[in-house]
């Protein structure tokens, strides 16, 4: 595509930063980038931690292995994802990892007729597993799946997830970016659909009766712009009532509702 | 006094009101430096002469009317007024502020505080001015609401008098009942009540005098440049909708608490927002003297009145007790602001009783959530201590001790002060605020809720990174309510201590830079502190009220917002020492001495 996947925009920000936002905000992190050695990754969000592959090109179980070492004890599930998933929706994020049960180790969504062990959940105590397949150059994650407990989530239980169904009803959290035509495809739709919500007297600046509001937008940044504010020391925003940010690039997925304070919000 | 820095007179007017008496007390120049005005001096006072364990409404127990430098100075939000007595609510150091032409006249009687003591056999009203302290008889002003109290005596005393009064909740010792002047109150903490005990229905001053700045040019250049700055966005939301605007935004990101704590979301909020409220019943806004800011929103009530709106009364009177009904919350608020009640302690406690009434913890079938006209007949009992209300008039703390059992559970305050309107469970930097500050649960004297809502770190999982957040937030606090300023100010100041160490300087002449105040504020913090633990207050204390640690809240994302005790005792144990104090939340004496504070503890 003549960009390395990571860099690519989609709707205002890099897939890389997209995504990471996306499993950051489902899961509460730690979210580890892993990368091929010496690779140049676009701007990440604070927090966000890089590891590497020990060996370049050796296929998604290096990664795995690589990301579920960085992440070791802090985390018993990992979600597990690419970064060519501009569509990825945290209540797919939440539901797969929610679906990793105490009996098995992997939990696998089926879509479109075909498994993806790039938007799976991972025990991390999957690790020596998964070293012994590298090991024997077993490189394919079908040879995990043969020697560990796997939870195959077919669409209709995906499905059956009242946020999944009503934010991601095609599944297109599992879409991935392999040709440049695919790219040029995910361009074209349009930013996910939002609520914008105005509080005190940034609403008055909105105008009477335009509370809230339906918009198109992949970033606050973008949402801000989309009600006539900027995110500065006077506005930040929150995302579905939970934390409260100034940072413009935070991913939104479809939804979504956005209210934006006064940042001297209090007595 | 030639000796005397600039924006001082060096002295306080000490009144015995029992038998009239008055004697000033000098204020030397490195006492006014080490506690500067306001609250800081305030404490001091306490300090001095409060004797140890008095009972708060005893007649030895003083209460001081604070001063401070900046006031009438041109620096705009200066002319506040710190009120200061041990309170008898909490049974601990408390501090409330006022605004307006009281503190420019009290000050410019000659001196930097008035400390009140004794007691009268009948009501009586204590004027000062240029002539020293008299005491007058006041049968006729007795049982009056402290705003026609005040129009009374000032027309009979003439216009260059201003006065501070208390309503009839003051009177009759409701322990937290207010002190009011110009229709604002030093709520906080049952300061009515203790002038109440002394049969003081008011007290008057007039100005007498003037106070020199050291500098009145580089003072004048300050002012025109803080008054440019305080038109900006950083009072915007005080200018435009007041403090009201944070209801909404507050039920957006569940801190609006709701029936006593039981919620963070309240349903029925928007018919209580500023944002429609404003336009259908905003009738003016006023501003306190001296204020560039204007941050007074003055609603229409049912009826023809007027009323102050503010986003406490409104929380507290409105979605705390489950009414949603704008006119009840409106005439709930000016009923308040008739009997001179803490709107935040009167709501607190109604709702305890509210849900104590409904799980049928206390006998009164009359009062549910949501009931407009109970809340109502609430507050008219506790203002006139009957029935129901002479339990309710005693604050959640005693009432719930005294119904015993489960209801104790239920009541929500630190140290006997109910809490303000931000809910600890989603605000936890503010939950350690409200746990450790000296003055109990409080959203002026530790403002950490700004951590919380700017963004800087979750805000749901409190750790002891959280504390660094409560620190200085409480040493900002302590520098504003000393010098005095107003808190809506504190957006302008990029870099607050520096910046107010130049106005301090300017007024005083004192050579005094940022590094020096904010010593100055680890000192009134402690100075508080230490305040409270002479008249015993132990780390058991700093804590919070068994509903925030045992029940948690679902916000709109999904997610669930739980505080563990573990989590509390991190942040305080971070806290702690973060203050340099130990596991007993006490500083060592090494500490006491660097700070000047031994001889507090003499």
């Amino acid at each position: 595509m003549g960009t390395p996947k990571a860099a690519l925009e989609w709707h205002g920000s890099t897939l890389l930063r997209r995504v990471t936002g996306i499993v950051a905000r489902a899961t509460g992190g730690p979210v580890v980038v892993v990368r091929a050695p010496g690779q140049e990754l676009p701007a990440l969000p604070r927090g966000v931690e890089v590891t590497e592959d020990a060996r370049e090109g050796r296929g998604p179980l290096q990664g795995l292995a690589a990301g579920l070492a960085a992440v070791g004890g802090r985390a018993e599930v990992a979600f597990v994802s690419s970064t060519d998933a501009p569509l990825l929706h945290p209540a797919f994020v939440r539901l797969v990892v929610g679906a990793l049960n105490g009996e098995h180790d992997v939990a696998l969504p089926q879509a479109a007729g075909f498994p993806h062990p790039l938007a799976a959940a991972y025990r991390t105590a999957l690790l020596p597993a998964v070293e012994e397949l590298i090991a024997a150059d077993r490189m394919r994650p079908a040879f995990l799946f043969e020697a560990c407990r796997v939870r195959r989530l077919e669409e209709a239980v995906l499905l059956a997830d009242p946020a999944v169904a009503a934010f991601d009803p095609a599944l297109d959290s599992v879409l991935n970016l392999n040709e440049p035509a695919d790219y040029e495809a995910a361009r074209a739709r349009p930013a996910p659909e939002v609520t914008a919500r105005c509080f005190g007297a940034l609403r008055r600046g909105l105008g009477a009766g335009r509370d809230p509001l339906a918009i198109h937008a992949a970033t606050l940044a973008a949402a801000a712009a989309a009600v006539g504010l900027e995110l500065d020391e006077h506005v930040v925003a929150a995302l579905n009532g939970d934390q409260i940010t100034r940072d413009p690039e935070v991913p939104l997925a479809t939804g979504d509702t956005v209210a934006f304070l006064a940042a001297d919000a209090g007595g | 006094m030639a000796d005397v820095p600039g924006g001082y007179f060096g002295r306080a007017l000490v009144v015995d009101v029992t038998d009239r008496s008055a004697e000033h007390l000098a204020l030397d120049g490195e006492t006014l430096r080490r506690y500067v005005g306001g609250v800081g001096l305030g404490t001091y006072l306490m300090h001095r002469l409060a004797p140890r364990g008095v009972d708060a409404l005893a007649p030895e127990a003083p209460l001081a009317f604070v001063f401070s430098p900046l006031v009438g100075t041109p620096l705009t939000t200066s002319a506040k007024f710190a009120v200061v007595a041990k309170s008898p609510l909490t049974d601990r150091l408390n501090d409330a502020l006022a605004s307006s032409h009281f503190a420019i006249a009290g000050k410019l009687s000659g001196h930097d505080a008035l400390v009140v003591t004794g007691a009268r056999e009948a009501p009586s009203v204590l004027l000062v001015d240029g002539d020293g302290a008299r005491v007058q008889d006041a049968a006729d002003l007795w049982g009056l609401p402290a705003a026609d109290a005040e129009a009374r005596l000032r027309e009979r005393l003439g216009p260059a008098w201003r006065i501070a009064a208390i309503g009839p909740a003051g009177e009759r010792l409701v322990r937290y009942a207010t002190v009011s002047h110009d229709g604002r109150h030093a709520g906080r903490g049952g300061l009515g009540a203790v002038l109440g005990s002394k049969r003081i229905k008011a007290v008057a001053v007039r100005a007498a005098t003037k106070c020199a700045t050291a500098d009145p040019q580089r003072v004048l250049a300050a002012a025109r440049d803080l008054r440019e700055r305080s038109f900006g966005p950083a009072t915007a939301k005080y200018r435009e909708l007041g403090t009201l605007a944070n209801l909404l935004a507050f039920n957006a990101i569940s801190t609006l608490p709701t029936r006593n704590f039981q919620a963070a979301t309240f349903a029925e909020a928007p018919q209580l927002a500023a944002e429609d409220l404003a336009e259908a019943r905003g009738v003016a806004r006023n501003s306190c003297a001296s204020c560039s800011i204007g941050c007074e929103h003055i609603y229409a009530t049912k009826g023809g009145g007027r009323v102050r709106v503010e986003y406490e009364n409104v929380f507290a009177l409105g979605p705390l007790c489950g009414v949603s009904d704008p006119d009840a919350v409106l005439a709930a608020s000016a009923r308040c602001d008739a009997l001179g009640l803490d709107t935040i302690s009167a709501g607190g406690t109604i709702a305890w009783a509210m849900e104590c009434a409904e799980q049928g913890l206390i006998d009164a079938p009359w009062l549910r959530f949501g009931d407009a006209g109970a809340l109502l007949r609430a507050l008219d009992e506790i203002g006139a201590r009957r029935a129901l209300g002479d339990l309710l008039a005693e604050g959640s703390r005693r009432a719930s001790a005294e119904v015993g059992g489960e209801a104790q559970s239920l009541a929500v305050h630190v140290k006997g002060l109910e809490l303000p309107g931000y809910e600890p469970r989603t605000l936890q930097a503010m939950a350690l605020g409200m746990a450790v500050n000296s003055r109990g649960a409080d959203h002026n004297r530790s403002g950490a809720y700004e951590a919380d809502l700017a963004g800087g770190h979750d805000r749901l999982a409190g750790s002891a990174a959280h504390a660094a957040a409560a620190i200085v937030t409480e040493d900002r606090a302590a520098i504003m309510d000393s010098l005095i300023l107003c808190k809506f100010l504190r957006g302008v100041f990029a870099d607050p201590f520096p910046e107010w160490a130049g106005l301090l300087g300017a007024v005083t002449g004192w050579d005094v830079d940022g590094a020096e105040l904010e010593r100055t504020a680890v000192r009134i913090v402690l100075a508080k502190r230490l305040f409270n633990l002479r008249e015993g207050w132990t780390c058991e204390e700093d804590w919070l009220p068994e509903r925030f640690l045992t029940e948690t809240l679902e916000l709109e994302s999904g997610r669930i917002a739980a505080l563990t005790p573990e989590q509390l005792h991190t942040m305080i144990d971070a806290y702690y020492g973060g203050r340099g104090l130990d596991g007993d939340g006490l500083p060592d004496a090494d500490r006491l001495e660097a700070l000047s504070l031994d001889v507090l503890v003499r």
